[in-house]
């Protein structure tokens, strides 16, 4: 075993039970590892893009391979930091002219042909399918997402939702009806995300727990095991100065 | 105080060591529960099954190491497979905070595989833009990425013979864990450049990306640690997701039951409040 493997699990198994911690009641270890993850997190993330933007993809192409035309956004680049001088800051409004025109223009032709004509053309599918020797055929098979009885859920979800969001009309009579089969489809929705959601957070449990587990190995020198001890001793004694120390004078 | 009102009030510390010793339990004592394939998952699996070897296969990781233990067992099924069919692998991230682990996942396969850097498969790592990238990718490839992620020109690496932008390749997929992630590539990707994608995402995102399923925008789901459970069932080679299913199993019957108890108690309550 390296000797960066072992330290890297004592910095793992640490972190994640000081956070951990954070389960019985708020303390200083928790915070001692958050602001470590937030400070990590964000210098790694500068790191990168110094190293792959400024380095590799600027400095290098313009002084080693002599390509100037980098100097063009470059420059708008360096326009939108004319925001810091007021004298000057309504330049770093064409660099974001340029940001914002070059991206609604890439971005709104590609989500309306992905997300509202594609999604249409899916929502009024034909109910019935033409079978070669037996004619028009309507399935009924639930488990199967193109059948003929999901295209009619699918419809009915789709308008009821729409038109329970629809405040124009009030929803009486017939449309409390629609109105509320759009709930029913909402609700459905919701109980399917938030099962989604459950999963997921249960699996960054199990995630985290299955590497205390390994790191409990005696090969990494047991770190979970002394950590674990560390930290519920430290809780003890942070609870116990807790209720020592006098109440704060008004 | 009533049973109902005792248990409605109870330290929500006992629900978290409830929870913490049902994932803790399986987790030592595994009782390995049958694993079902799903259809979009499986999807995902056959497409890459039915690639003749020297296929482009590009995975794209875009995730960072909050979203590892969802993500990581699929990237690591993923590329297995894909190893074991000989295709050629070329994997990106359109996460910066993603760089690292991405290239320890690559590394990590590959050496157990047998896989040579730049013949099998590269690792062009980052590049800056996000969904334009993408773009980027489907008009030249060389210009969004001149170096790979060890610094090596990606013109004349062996493993992108034939492949000059996104319409030289043959399969994607992404594992997003958010934005840029699944759908980027589906609207700035497969919509522009028309190559065949399926994507893996988090837990989270699953319901969010059914409909791009259905409606065939993507062939294929990989659906949080569940369905990186499926995946590594279905090329035989059990990892941590399947490990990870009975802990799983576990605590959601945990929460079912609690929020059955819950209710139980919450209308027991009621009555008892209404009556009085």
């Amino acid at each position: 075993m390296s000797v960066e493997s072992i330290i890297g699990a004592w910095v793992a198994t640490g972190l994640t039970l000081f956070i951990f911690s954070f389960l019985y009641r708020d303390n200083p270890l928790f915070k001692l590892a958050e602001h470590l993850y937030v400070g990590v997190s964000v210098g790694y993330t500068i790191v990168k893009t110094y190293d792959t933007v400024l380095v590799h993809l600027i400095w290098k192409p313009i002084v080693e391979n002599h390509e100037w035309t980098l100097l063009i956004p470059v420059f708008i680049g360096m326009l939108m930091l004319a925001r810091y001088v007021p004298k000057v800051s309504w330049l770093s409004r064409y660099a974001f002219a340029f940001i914002v025109g070059v991206g609604a223009g890439l971005a709104i032709p590609r989500t309306i042909s992905s997300f509202i004509l594609k999604q249409v053309e899916d929502t009024v599918r034909p109910l019935v399918a033409l079978v070669p020797g037996e004619g028009a055929v309507f399935t009924w098979d639930l488990l199967n997402p193109a059948s003929g009885v999901n295209t009619i859920i699918i419809l009915i979800g789709v308008t009821s939702v729409l038109f329970y969001f629809f405040f124009s009309v009030e929803h009486t009579g017939p449309g409390k009806a629609v109105a509320r089969t759009g709930i029913f489809f909402l609700m459905i929705a919701f109980g399917a995300a938030f099962g989604y959601t459950v999963m997921a957070r249960m699996s960054l449990l199990i995630g985290r727990l299955t590497d205390l587990i390994g790191y409990a190995d005696g090969s990494y020198g047991r770190p979970t095991l002394w950590l674990l001890l560390l930290t519920v001793g430290a809780l003890v004694l942070l609870s116990r100065r807790v209720k020592s120390e006098p109440p704060p004078e008004r | 105080m009533s049973l109902a009102e005792r248990m409605l009030k109870i330290d929500r510390r006992i629900i978290f060591l409830i929870i913490g010793l049902c994932t803790l339990l399986p987790l030592l004592y595994p009782v390995g529960l049958p694993i079902k394939i799903s259809p979009e998952v499986r999807a995902v699996y056959d497409y890459i099954e039915s690639m003749p070897e020297g296929s482009v296969f590009l995975l794209s990781l875009d995730f960072d190491p909050s979203s590892k233990p969802e993500l990581y067992p699929q990237a690591v099924a993923l590329l297995h497979h894909a190893f074991r069919k000989n295709l050629r692998v070329v994997a990106m991230t359109l996460w910066v905070s993603g760089t690292g682990l991405a290239d320890q996942i690559i590394a990590q396969v590959a050496r157990e595989t047998g896989k040579e850097d730049t013949k099998d498969y590269v690792f062009l790592g980052w590049s800056p833009g996000g969904t334009a990238v993408i773009i980027n990718m489907g008009q030249n490839l060389y210009t969004t990425f001149p170096t790979d992620y060890h610094g090596r020109p990606t013109k004349g690496l062996p493993v992108l013979d034939g492949v000059n932008s996104l319409r030289d390749v043959d399969y994607a997929v992404s594992l997003g864990a958010g934005n840029p992630g699944v759908e980027a590539w589906y609207v700035f990707g497969k919509d522009k450049y028309k190559f065949e994608m399926g994507g893996g995402c988090t837990g989270v995102m699953a319901p969010g990306l059914y409909p791009l399923l259905r409606s065939g925008q993507i062939n294929g789901l990989i659906g949080g640690l569940r369905g990186a459970a499926e995946y590594e069932s279905l090329i035989g080679r059990k990892g941590q997701a399947v490990a990870g299913m009975d802990a799983q199993s576990a605590t959601h019957m945990a929460i079912i039951v609690l929020v059955m108890l819950c209710n139980l108690f919450y209308f027991a309550l009621r009555r008892k409040q209404q009556a009085s």
